[in-house]
């Protein structure tokens, strides 16, 4: 296993080499030089961000050509069929590498979509769409909220009405991500409004130009607009996009929110990696004159502690990966600790600032810092609340008991 | 020598079986009033049957040649059953700070004794105000007409110092700090108990009045020794925290599936459920942490003396967190004198300023950080 990894690893370098230039270090810097972007969303205009897709995308495609488009698929469907820790390795080699950011396809397409149309879809929607989607010709979303159906996904009330072959789709989504960039979507909808409500729940994948499918951009509060709502407004979609059974989509919703990706070893790309950098965060001590302020020492030891450590559980995580034993919570936890720690620092961050948080200077690396702050609250509600991981990690780790089911709740239910 | 995962667990589940018999509750409780406080009987069979004393001590001078990755798993155990017993004295303080002195004479003298468990040992830095800063140190030692020395001064929160078969004392010569061997029956010598917030962990004042010591190391090293036994001991520490508080999660957790109120188990609350999950993230990164530092200490990664600090940091914190919300979710059963909760939260508390406390710490973190 491990004279295996360090092949992998080497032949994953010399295909990196081949291709891309090292990365410049994030966490080292020298005030005033370089970017000084701390956008966590992207902040680009649409045609900027169009062409950042179509980058995102041609990567993706020499990822694939070269055997790296999708490390742990089934060669059947381009895969490589390695294991996910040398998908993880992969992750944590390229992230010394400046290549485009794949973000767009891969967290939630390549990541989460992917694996459950692996495991739910019928063949021929396999053979079609997953080479499509690990070739980067494919994005694809997860049209699962809606506005009255969020932590309580179960509650879906987009309704799927058989009619022949097909079936009949309408309803409301919101806060689909990358919607606005995908040629496919997985949809939950209300199939049985009759059955207990995680019974009665089928889904699809719906191509994102069925006649009927409308995104609208939603902007969010850092001002951008990642995410979308989308109206389905009677699409016929054909019963072979049915994955799973019919009123069996709870299954499959449970396949994608598994397989979110893991955030083991690979916190360190992209601008907020230096977020969490002690270089970074001294160096505006140093800048803004609040080097010797005990207080906000403290609060920088602190935080610092917070980040290192995080470190060393994400490093202890990767080497049980290595070594054939399956993660234990360090995974959740790891999660919850990643938006956690970047809250802190935005906060840390401004609050060395002072004024200079509240109307741009001008000066290098200072005001650029709201582009995080502003991004921090949604990291503790996408993919699952911080309130909702709590209680799977009181639940499931510490085995307390689960809520118990109100009257209320039991009718909700009818 | 580094034991692989399995043998880790071997040696935690001997460690674990051997204080659930000899360091139950009760156990803890009579030995915190009583002096010395600890049972030499269990001293000794810590050494014969697991040979703990010589862990971590060089095969050279009669040990057992592990290192701190394994010193780790047993200080765990230990902090989860609150062991009185001067393992942390002698074990970690003394006997590292002979190794940190690399005195070869010196080691050869003391260290198979501590390593068979024949005697024990400390280390007595602190003065009055408890800091390890080398400046801060006054007691003094001085050579008299044949060239032997001679320690005068007060020393305070010295572990274990009112039993120590062997007191390793810094004290201030003309070169600078500099660590000496005392005898624990010199004359001169007179160690008084002090009342610890913590009583599972025995405290003495020293008073040294023209001792004879022997030096150790060179003359004015003992700054740097210090420095190195302080990183050891803060990652050691951090062991026991971390022992500590996954043992004060676990009493919650257990306590929160089992206590009704309102028609229901207090778990299903989700107020208490969410305490339980801060204190799992807290255990969590305490334990990656102090693992993770131990390890980088064993392959003298440069990346240690971070991790040392960084691991203090986390420990102390996670230990303290989790001793506080175990009382609260307790209720007023966990602020009884009965109930094991506050010997936890005492040892916390002590263990959190040991080495100096929060504003201590932060900044020798940030030191070694190089910030
Ligand atoms: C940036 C961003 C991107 C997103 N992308 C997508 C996407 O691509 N696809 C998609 O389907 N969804 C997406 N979401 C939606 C996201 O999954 C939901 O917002 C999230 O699950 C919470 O649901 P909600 O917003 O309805 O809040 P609610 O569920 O209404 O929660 C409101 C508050 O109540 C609390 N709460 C709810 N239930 C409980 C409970 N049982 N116990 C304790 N507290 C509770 C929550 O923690 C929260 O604080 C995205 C969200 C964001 C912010």
């Amino acid at each position: 296993m491990e004279h295996d990894m360090q092949a992998f690893a080497a032949e994953v370098r010399r295909f990196l080499d081949a291709h891309v230039a090292k990365a410049p270090d994030r966490t080292a810097v020298t005030w005033g030089e370089g970017d000084d972007s701390m956008a966590y969303f992207s902040s680009l205009a649409p045609e900027e961000e169009r062409e950042q897709v179509q980058r995102a995308r041609e990567w993706q495609r020499i990822r694939y050509e070269n055997g790296f488009g999708w490390i742990t698929g089934p060669p059947e469907y381009g895969g490589r069929g390695l294991t996910p820790v040398h998908e993880l390795l992969y992750d944590a080699i390229e992230s010394e590498y400046d290549v485009a950011d794949t973000g767009t396809l891969s967290v939630i397409g390549l990541g989460m979509i992917g694996p459950t149309i692996l495991a739910h879809a019928p063949q021929p929607l396999k053979d079609h769409w997953l080479p499509a989607m690990y070739r980067g010709d494919a994005i694809a979303c997860q049209l699962f909220s809606e506005p009255g159906a969020g932590s309580d996904l179960a509650s879906v009330t987009t309704r799927a009405v058989r009619d022949g072959e097909d079936w009949v789709l309408n309803g409301q989504k919101v806060w689909t991500s990358v919607a606005q960039h995908s040629q496919i979507g997985l949809a939950l909808t209300r199939t049985n409004p009759d059955a207990p409500k995680h019974r009665g729940i089928t889904a699809f994948l719906v191509p994102m130009d069925t006649p009927g499918v409308e995104v609208r951009p939603l902007r969010q509060m850092t001002g951008g607009a990642d995410f979308n709502e989308v109206f389905l407004t009677d699409v016929r979609i054909p019963d072979d996009h049915r994955l799973g059974e019919v009123d069996g989509g709870w299954t499959v919703a449970l396949t994608t929110l598994m397989n979110e990706r893991a955030t083991v070893g690979s916190q360190g790309a992209g601008p907020v990696a230096g977020a969490l950098s002690a270089d970074r965060l001294s160096a505006l001590m140093r800048a803004t004159w609040t080097w010797d302020d005990r207080a906000l020492r403290g609060r920088l030891a602190e935080l610092l502690v917070d980040v290192l450590a995080t470190e060393h559980l994400n490093a202890r995580a990767l080497r049980k990966l290595q070594a054939g034993v399956a993660p234990g919570p360090e995974m959740s936890v790891s999660k919850l600790l990643y938006g956690q720690n970047l809250t802190k620092a935005a906060h840390f961050v401004s609050d060395v600032l002072g004024p200079r948080a509240i109307a741009d200077t001008g000066q290098w690396g200072t005001y650029a810092w709201n582009e995080l702050l502003l991004a921090t609250p949604a990291l503790r509600i996408l993919g699952g609340t911080e309130e909702i991981m709590k209680n799977i990690l009181a639940e499931r780790v510490l085995g307390l008991p689960k809520e118990p089911v109100t009257t209320a709740a039991k009718e909700g239910r009818q | 020598m580094t034991a692989d995962e399995s043998a880790l667990d071997e040696l935690r589940s001997a460690v674990r079986n051997f204080l659930e018999a000899k360091s139950p509750e009760e156990a803890v409780r009579k030995l915190m009033e009583s002096e010395p406080r600890y049972d030499p009987a269990v001293w000794a069979q810590l050494a014969e049957q697991l040979r703990l004393p010589g862990l971590a001590i060089p095969e050279e001078y009669g040990g057992d040649g592990f290192g701190p990755v394994e010193l780790g798993v047993v200080l765990e155990e230990m902090g989860r059953a609150l062991l009185c017993a001067p393992y942390f004295a002698t074990v970690v303080l003394a006997a590292q700070a002979l190794l940190a002195s690399g005195d070869t004479d010196a080691c050869a003298r003391h260290l198979p004794g501590i390593a068979a468990g024949a005697t024990t040992a400390t280390l007595a830095v602190a003065e009055n105000s408890g800091s390890w800063d080398p400046a801060l140190i006054s007691a003094r030692a001085v050579r008299d007409g044949e060239g032997a020395w001679k320690v005068t001064g007060r020393k305070s929160f010295v572990i274990d110092g009112t039993t120590a078969d062997l007191v390793l004392v810094v004290a201030r010569t003309v070169a600078g700090p500099t660590l000496f061997a005392v005898d624990g029956t010199a004359p001169g010598l007179t160690a008084e108990s002090m009342e610890t917030l913590d009583a599972t962990r025995a405290m003495a004042r020293l008073t040294l009045d023209a001792v004879p010591a022997t030096l150790i190391g060179s003359d004015g090293a003992g700054g740097r020794i210090m420095a190195k036994v302080l990183d050891f001991a803060s990652v050691a520490l951090a062991a026991e925290q971390s022992g500590g508080a996954r043992r004060c999660l676990e009493t919650a957790a257990e306590y929160a599936r089992t206590r009704h109120q309102f028609g229901r188990p207090i778990g299903s609350f989700q107020a208490v459920k969410h305490k339980c999950a801060d204190m799992l993230v807290q255990v969590e990164l305490a334990e990656a942490a102090s693992r993770e530092a131990a390890r980088l200490a064993a392959e003298g990664s440069p990346d240690y003396p971070v991790a040392a600090g960084v691991a203090h940091v986390a420990c102390s914190r996670a230990y303290m967190f989790t001793a506080m919300e175990n009382i609260q979710v307790h209720g007023g059963i966990g602020f009884t004198w009965e109930h094991p909760a506050h010997l936890y939260f005492r040892r916390a508390k002590s263990s959190q300023l040991l080495f100096g406390g929060p504003a201590v710490y932060h900044e020798r973190l940030l030191d070694r950080l190089g910030i």
